[in-house]
Protein backbone atom coordinates (compact mmCIF):
# COMPACT_ATOMS: atom_id res chain seq x y z
CA UNK A 1 0.00 0.00 0.00
CA UNK A 2 2.76 2.61 0.68
CA UNK A 3 5.07 1.45 -1.85
CA UNK A 4 1.76 1.51 -4.22
CA UNK A 5 1.58 5.78 -2.96
CA UNK A 6 4.99 6.08 -3.41
CA UNK A 7 5.07 5.13 -6.65
CA UNK A 8 2.40 7.05 -7.63
CA UNK A 9 3.72 10.48 -6.00
CA UNK A 10 6.84 9.77 -7.98
CA UNK A 11 5.06 9.60 -11.20
CA UNK A 12 2.99 12.35 -11.21
CA UNK A 13 6.36 14.46 -9.80
CA UNK A 14 7.88 12.79 -13.49
CA UNK A 15 4.73 14.40 -15.29
CA UNK A 16 5.47 17.71 -13.78
CA UNK A 17 9.24 17.42 -14.12
CA UNK A 18 8.63 16.03 -17.83
CA UNK A 19 7.43 20.01 -18.85
CA UNK A 20 10.12 21.68 -20.14
CA UNK A 21 10.64 25.24 -20.16
CA UNK A 22 9.69 25.33 -24.11
CA UNK A 23 6.43 23.54 -22.82
CA UNK A 24 5.47 25.95 -20.12
CA UNK A 25 6.34 28.58 -22.58
CA UNK A 26 4.25 27.31 -25.16
CA UNK A 27 1.49 26.50 -22.86
CA UNK A 28 1.70 30.49 -22.01
CA UNK A 29 2.03 32.04 -25.40
CA UNK A 30 -1.53 29.82 -26.09
CA UNK A 31 -3.01 31.14 -23.13
CA UNK A 32 -2.80 34.68 -24.37
CA UNK A 33 -3.08 33.78 -27.95
CA UNK A 34 -6.39 32.45 -26.89
CA UNK A 35 -7.85 35.84 -25.13
CA UNK A 36 -6.61 37.89 -28.09
CA UNK A 37 -8.53 35.15 -30.71
CA UNK A 38 -11.31 36.25 -28.03
CA UNK A 39 -10.91 39.85 -29.14
CA UNK A 40 -10.02 39.92 -32.69
CA UNK A 41 -11.04 36.51 -34.25
CA UNK A 42 -13.97 35.15 -32.68
CA UNK A 43 -17.06 37.52 -33.56
CA UNK A 44 -16.86 36.42 -37.07
CA UNK A 45 -14.93 32.96 -37.25
CA UNK A 46 -16.78 31.93 -33.82
CA UNK A 47 -15.70 30.64 -30.64
CA UNK A 48 -15.51 26.94 -32.43
CA UNK A 49 -13.48 28.23 -35.27
CA UNK A 50 -15.78 26.24 -37.10
CA UNK A 51 -16.81 29.90 -38.97
CA UNK A 52 -19.99 30.81 -40.00
CA UNK A 53 -21.50 28.89 -42.93
CA UNK A 54 -20.18 30.29 -46.17
CA UNK A 55 -19.84 33.49 -44.97
CA UNK A 56 -16.34 33.10 -42.75
CA UNK A 57 -13.96 30.21 -43.17
CA UNK A 58 -12.94 27.62 -40.03
CA UNK A 59 -9.62 28.63 -38.79
CA UNK A 60 -9.80 25.74 -36.40
CA UNK A 61 -8.82 21.95 -37.95
CA UNK A 62 -8.04 23.30 -40.79
CA UNK A 63 -5.68 22.76 -43.98
CA UNK A 64 -4.77 26.35 -43.79
CA UNK A 65 -0.90 26.18 -41.86
CA UNK A 66 -0.30 23.14 -44.63
CA UNK A 67 -0.79 25.60 -47.19
CA UNK A 68 0.34 29.35 -46.20
CA UNK A 69 3.65 29.73 -44.18
CA UNK A 70 3.59 31.82 -41.30
CA UNK A 71 4.51 34.87 -42.78
CA UNK A 72 1.73 34.31 -45.54
CA UNK A 73 -0.47 34.24 -42.16
CA UNK A 74 0.47 37.22 -40.77
CA UNK A 75 0.63 39.30 -44.12
CA UNK A 76 -3.00 37.88 -43.77
CA UNK A 77 -3.81 38.83 -40.08
CA UNK A 78 -2.08 42.21 -40.43
CA UNK A 79 -3.39 43.32 -43.82
CA UNK A 80 -6.68 41.42 -44.32
CA UNK A 81 -8.11 39.28 -47.26
CA UNK A 82 -9.59 40.70 -50.28
CA UNK A 83 -10.77 38.46 -52.44
CA UNK A 84 -11.46 34.25 -52.63
CA UNK A 85 -9.49 32.08 -50.56
CA UNK A 86 -9.22 28.08 -49.99
CA UNK A 87 -10.01 26.53 -46.75
CA UNK A 88 -10.57 22.90 -46.81
CA UNK A 89 -10.93 22.68 -50.22
CA UNK A 90 -13.93 25.34 -50.13
CA UNK A 91 -13.53 28.63 -51.45
CA UNK A 92 -14.57 31.65 -49.46
CA UNK A 93 -15.02 34.95 -51.59
CA UNK A 94 -15.40 37.85 -48.68
CA UNK A 95 -13.99 40.63 -47.24
CA UNK A 96 -11.47 40.26 -43.49
CA UNK A 97 -10.61 43.73 -42.21
CA UNK A 98 -6.70 44.10 -41.51
CA UNK A 99 -5.44 44.68 -37.89
CA UNK A 100 -2.70 46.76 -37.42
CA UNK A 101 -2.74 47.20 -33.68
CA UNK A 102 -0.93 44.22 -32.81
CA UNK A 103 2.58 43.43 -32.10
CA UNK A 104 5.00 40.91 -32.68
CA UNK A 105 4.88 39.14 -29.26
CA UNK A 106 0.58 39.33 -30.46
CA UNK A 107 1.20 37.40 -33.37
CA UNK A 108 3.64 34.76 -31.91
CA UNK A 109 0.79 34.53 -29.09
CA UNK A 110 -1.79 34.23 -31.70
CA UNK A 111 0.22 31.83 -34.29
CA UNK A 112 0.85 29.22 -31.16
CA UNK A 113 -2.76 29.75 -30.33
CA UNK A 114 -3.85 28.77 -33.95
CA UNK A 115 -1.09 26.12 -34.48
CA UNK A 116 -2.40 24.37 -31.93
CA UNK A 117 -5.79 24.34 -32.77
CA UNK A 118 -4.70 22.86 -35.80
CA UNK A 119 -2.90 20.15 -34.68
CA UNK A 120 0.60 21.26 -34.15
CA UNK A 121 1.67 21.88 -30.63
CA UNK A 122 4.89 23.92 -31.39
CA UNK A 123 5.38 27.24 -30.24
CA UNK A 124 5.98 30.60 -32.66
CA UNK A 125 8.52 32.58 -31.30
CA UNK A 126 8.83 36.08 -31.07
CA UNK A 127 11.91 36.34 -32.57
CA UNK A 128 10.48 34.58 -35.76
CA UNK A 129 7.55 37.16 -35.55
CA UNK A 130 9.51 39.61 -34.98
CA UNK A 131 11.62 38.66 -38.44
CA UNK A 132 8.95 38.72 -40.13
CA UNK A 133 7.33 41.55 -39.49
CA UNK A 134 10.65 43.58 -40.15
CA UNK A 135 10.48 42.06 -43.35
CA UNK A 136 7.37 43.56 -44.28
CA UNK A 137 8.61 47.16 -43.89
CA UNK B 1 -56.37 23.92 16.10
CA UNK B 2 -54.21 21.83 14.54
CA UNK B 3 -56.77 21.11 11.72
CA UNK B 4 -57.11 24.76 11.71
CA UNK B 5 -53.29 25.08 10.61
CA UNK B 6 -53.56 22.14 7.99
CA UNK B 7 -56.43 24.75 6.88
CA UNK B 8 -54.43 27.93 6.16
CA UNK B 9 -51.57 25.66 5.15
CA UNK B 10 -53.52 24.29 2.46
CA UNK B 11 -54.91 27.59 1.30
CA UNK B 12 -51.85 29.66 1.30
CA UNK B 13 -50.40 26.60 -1.05
CA UNK B 14 -53.21 26.80 -3.51
CA UNK B 15 -52.75 30.66 -3.89
CA UNK B 16 -49.23 30.50 -3.93
CA UNK B 17 -49.88 28.04 -7.45
CA UNK B 18 -52.14 30.11 -8.78
CA UNK B 19 -50.39 33.09 -8.86
CA UNK B 20 -47.25 31.03 -10.15
CA UNK B 21 -49.42 29.54 -13.02
CA UNK B 22 -50.79 33.59 -14.02
CA UNK B 23 -49.84 33.86 -17.62
CA UNK B 24 -46.74 35.74 -18.20
CA UNK B 25 -47.83 38.83 -20.35
CA UNK B 26 -45.27 41.14 -22.36
CA UNK B 27 -45.36 44.71 -22.09
CA UNK B 28 -46.05 47.38 -24.97
CA UNK B 29 -42.74 49.30 -25.34
CA UNK B 30 -42.45 52.65 -26.80
CA UNK B 31 -44.93 55.91 -25.78
CA UNK B 32 -48.25 55.68 -25.41
CA UNK B 33 -50.94 58.34 -26.26
CA UNK B 34 -54.33 58.44 -24.56
CA UNK B 35 -56.92 59.27 -26.71
CA UNK B 36 -60.29 60.19 -25.69
CA UNK B 37 -63.39 59.11 -28.07
CA UNK B 38 -66.93 60.09 -26.50
CA UNK B 39 -65.93 60.34 -23.41
CA UNK B 40 -63.89 57.68 -23.14
CA UNK B 41 -60.02 57.28 -22.71
CA UNK B 42 -58.26 54.80 -24.95
CA UNK B 43 -54.94 53.48 -24.88
CA UNK B 44 -52.89 53.35 -27.92
CA UNK B 45 -49.63 51.51 -28.35
CA UNK B 46 -46.44 52.83 -29.95
CA UNK B 47 -46.97 50.92 -33.65
CA UNK B 48 -44.32 50.05 -36.56
CA UNK B 49 -45.68 52.07 -39.36
CA UNK B 50 -45.55 51.54 -43.06
CA UNK B 51 -42.43 50.99 -45.21
CA UNK B 52 -41.88 49.50 -48.30
CA UNK B 53 -38.49 48.12 -49.20
CA UNK B 54 -36.47 45.69 -51.61
CA UNK B 55 -35.46 42.23 -50.11
CA UNK B 56 -32.56 40.11 -51.61
CA UNK B 57 -34.89 38.58 -54.33
CA UNK B 58 -35.57 42.22 -55.37
CA UNK B 59 -39.24 41.71 -54.42
CA UNK B 60 -41.02 44.53 -52.46
CA UNK B 61 -41.77 44.16 -49.09
CA UNK B 62 -43.91 46.20 -46.49
CA UNK B 63 -45.14 46.10 -43.12
CA UNK B 64 -48.37 44.00 -44.73
CA UNK B 65 -45.81 41.52 -45.39
CA UNK B 66 -45.85 40.60 -41.38
CA UNK B 67 -49.83 40.56 -40.97
CA UNK B 68 -50.72 37.94 -38.95
CA UNK B 69 -47.25 37.25 -38.26
CA UNK B 70 -45.07 37.60 -34.64
CA UNK B 71 -41.81 38.97 -36.10
CA UNK B 72 -38.00 39.65 -34.86
CA UNK B 73 -35.99 42.54 -36.47
CA UNK B 74 -32.31 43.94 -36.58
CA UNK B 75 -29.98 45.81 -37.86
CA UNK B 76 -26.67 45.36 -39.79
CA UNK B 77 -24.68 45.71 -43.43
CA UNK B 78 -22.81 42.51 -45.11
CA UNK B 79 -19.34 44.18 -44.75
CA UNK B 80 -19.50 44.78 -41.06
CA UNK B 81 -16.66 43.47 -39.64
CA UNK B 82 -17.80 43.62 -35.95
CA UNK B 83 -20.72 42.42 -34.21
CA UNK B 84 -23.47 41.02 -37.48
CA UNK B 85 -21.74 37.57 -37.33
CA UNK B 86 -22.48 37.09 -34.05
CA UNK B 87 -26.00 38.75 -34.78
CA UNK B 88 -26.26 36.64 -37.66
CA UNK B 89 -25.62 33.16 -36.43
CA UNK B 90 -28.32 33.77 -32.98
CA UNK B 91 -30.57 34.82 -35.64
CA UNK B 92 -29.85 31.85 -37.41
CA UNK B 93 -30.98 30.06 -34.33
CA UNK B 94 -34.05 31.34 -34.79
CA UNK B 95 -34.72 30.66 -38.22
CA UNK B 96 -33.49 27.29 -38.13
CA UNK B 97 -36.00 26.96 -35.07
CA UNK B 98 -39.28 29.10 -36.58
CA UNK B 99 -38.44 27.27 -40.19
CA UNK B 100 -41.46 25.80 -40.46
CA UNK B 101 -43.67 27.96 -38.26
CA UNK B 102 -45.71 30.46 -40.69
CA UNK B 103 -46.92 32.57 -37.41
CA UNK B 104 -43.12 33.85 -37.54
CA UNK B 105 -41.07 36.14 -39.41
CA UNK B 106 -37.59 37.44 -39.38
CA UNK B 107 -36.38 40.87 -41.18
CA UNK B 108 -32.84 42.48 -41.20
CA UNK B 109 -32.67 45.89 -42.36
CA UNK B 110 -29.41 46.72 -43.85
CA UNK B 111 -28.05 50.37 -42.73
CA UNK B 112 -25.74 50.55 -45.49
CA UNK B 113 -28.39 50.12 -48.03
CA UNK B 114 -25.95 51.84 -50.86
CA UNK B 115 -23.74 49.32 -50.81
CA UNK B 116 -25.87 46.42 -49.92
CA UNK B 117 -27.69 46.50 -53.17
CA UNK B 118 -30.47 43.59 -53.69
CA UNK B 119 -27.53 40.92 -55.27
CA UNK B 120 -25.54 41.85 -52.56
CA UNK B 121 -27.90 40.79 -50.01
CA UNK B 122 -28.67 37.86 -52.57
CA UNK B 123 -25.24 36.25 -52.41
CA UNK B 124 -25.55 37.36 -48.65
CA UNK B 125 -28.12 35.19 -48.11
CA UNK B 126 -27.12 32.26 -50.34
CA UNK B 127 -23.80 32.19 -48.50
CA UNK B 128 -25.66 32.21 -44.85
CA UNK B 129 -27.56 29.71 -46.62
CA UNK B 130 -31.16 31.24 -45.81
CA UNK B 131 -33.91 31.99 -47.71
CA UNK B 132 -37.13 34.85 -47.96
CA UNK B 133 -39.93 35.20 -47.12
CA UNK B 134 -38.82 33.79 -44.11
CA UNK B 135 -35.97 35.59 -43.58
CA UNK B 136 -35.91 38.84 -45.31
CA UNK B 137 -32.97 40.89 -45.84
CA UNK B 138 -34.12 44.71 -46.92
CA UNK B 139 -32.49 48.00 -48.40
CA UNK B 140 -33.91 51.03 -49.41
CA UNK B 141 -33.99 54.86 -49.10
CA UNK B 142 -31.22 55.19 -46.51
CA UNK B 143 -32.92 58.34 -44.40
CA UNK B 144 -36.36 55.97 -44.06
CA UNK B 145 -34.27 52.94 -42.85
CA UNK B 146 -32.56 55.61 -40.47
CA UNK B 147 -36.14 56.91 -39.30
CA UNK B 148 -37.56 53.89 -38.97
CA UNK B 149 -34.83 52.01 -36.86
CA UNK B 150 -34.76 55.49 -34.43
CA UNK B 151 -38.00 56.25 -34.54
CA UNK B 152 -39.95 53.19 -34.56
CA UNK B 153 -37.79 50.06 -33.42
CA UNK B 154 -35.97 52.43 -30.42
CA UNK B 155 -32.74 51.42 -31.97
CA UNK B 156 -29.39 53.36 -32.77
CA UNK B 157 -28.57 53.15 -36.31
CA UNK B 158 -26.53 55.48 -38.24
CA UNK B 159 -23.24 56.64 -40.50
CA UNK B 160 -20.32 57.02 -38.25
CA UNK B 161 -16.88 57.55 -39.98
CA UNK B 162 -15.32 56.52 -36.91
CA UNK B 163 -16.63 53.26 -36.39
CA UNK B 164 -14.86 50.36 -37.57
CA UNK B 165 -16.69 49.73 -40.85
CA UNK B 166 -17.89 52.85 -41.01
CA UNK B 167 -21.78 52.42 -39.25
CA UNK B 168 -22.15 52.07 -35.81
CA UNK B 169 -25.94 50.07 -35.04
CA UNK B 170 -26.97 48.48 -32.06
CA UNK B 171 -26.81 44.57 -31.56
CA UNK B 172 -30.87 44.38 -30.61
CA UNK B 173 -32.93 41.94 -31.62
CA UNK B 174 -36.77 43.73 -31.12
CA UNK B 175 -39.84 41.53 -30.95
CA UNK B 176 -42.49 42.72 -32.65
CA UNK B 177 -46.40 41.40 -32.17
CA UNK B 178 -49.16 40.55 -34.38
CA UNK B 179 -50.51 44.34 -34.28
CA UNK B 180 -46.92 45.94 -35.32
CA UNK B 181 -46.27 46.21 -31.24
CA UNK B 182 -42.94 45.97 -29.83
CA UNK B 183 -42.85 44.09 -27.30
CA UNK B 184 -39.28 43.25 -26.47
CA UNK B 185 -35.94 44.20 -27.21
CA UNK B 186 -32.86 41.92 -26.65
CA UNK B 187 -29.24 41.97 -27.00
CA UNK B 188 -28.90 39.84 -29.87
CA UNK B 189 -24.88 39.30 -29.48
CA UNK B 190 -25.66 37.02 -26.31
CA UNK B 191 -26.99 33.39 -26.57
CA UNK B 192 -28.58 33.89 -23.24
CA UNK B 193 -30.76 36.83 -24.06
CA UNK B 194 -31.62 35.44 -27.11
CA UNK B 195 -33.32 32.31 -25.48
CA UNK B 196 -34.46 34.48 -23.21
CA UNK B 197 -36.77 35.82 -26.83
CA UNK B 198 -37.32 32.45 -27.58
CA UNK B 199 -39.26 32.33 -24.75
CA UNK B 200 -41.16 35.55 -24.73
CA UNK B 201 -41.60 34.48 -28.89
CA UNK B 202 -43.58 31.63 -27.18
CA UNK B 203 -45.49 33.82 -24.66
CA UNK B 204 -46.42 35.72 -27.78
CA UNK B 205 -47.54 32.90 -30.29
CA UNK B 206 -50.13 32.16 -27.50
CA UNK B 207 -51.25 35.70 -27.43
CA UNK B 208 -54.89 36.02 -29.35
Amino acid sequence: MKNKLYLIILSVGGLFSCQSKEEILRQQYSIEGMNLYQIHCENCHLKDGKGLKELYPPVFQTDLFKRLNETQIIHLLKYGQKGPIQVNGKSYDGYMPGNNRLEALDYAELITYLREKNGIEKTFSLDSARLVLKNFN
Amino acid sequence: MQQKNTFLSSFICLFILISCSEKKELPYLGPKTIQIVAGKSDTIYHKIPAFQFLNQDSVWVNERTFNNQIYVADFFFTSCPTICPKMKTQMLRLYERYQKNTSVGLVSYSIDPDFDRPYRLKTYAQKLQIKAPKWNLLTGDKKAIYQLGEKSYMVTAQEDKNEAGGFVHSGAFILVDKNKHVRGIYDGTKSEEVDHLMEDMETLLKEK
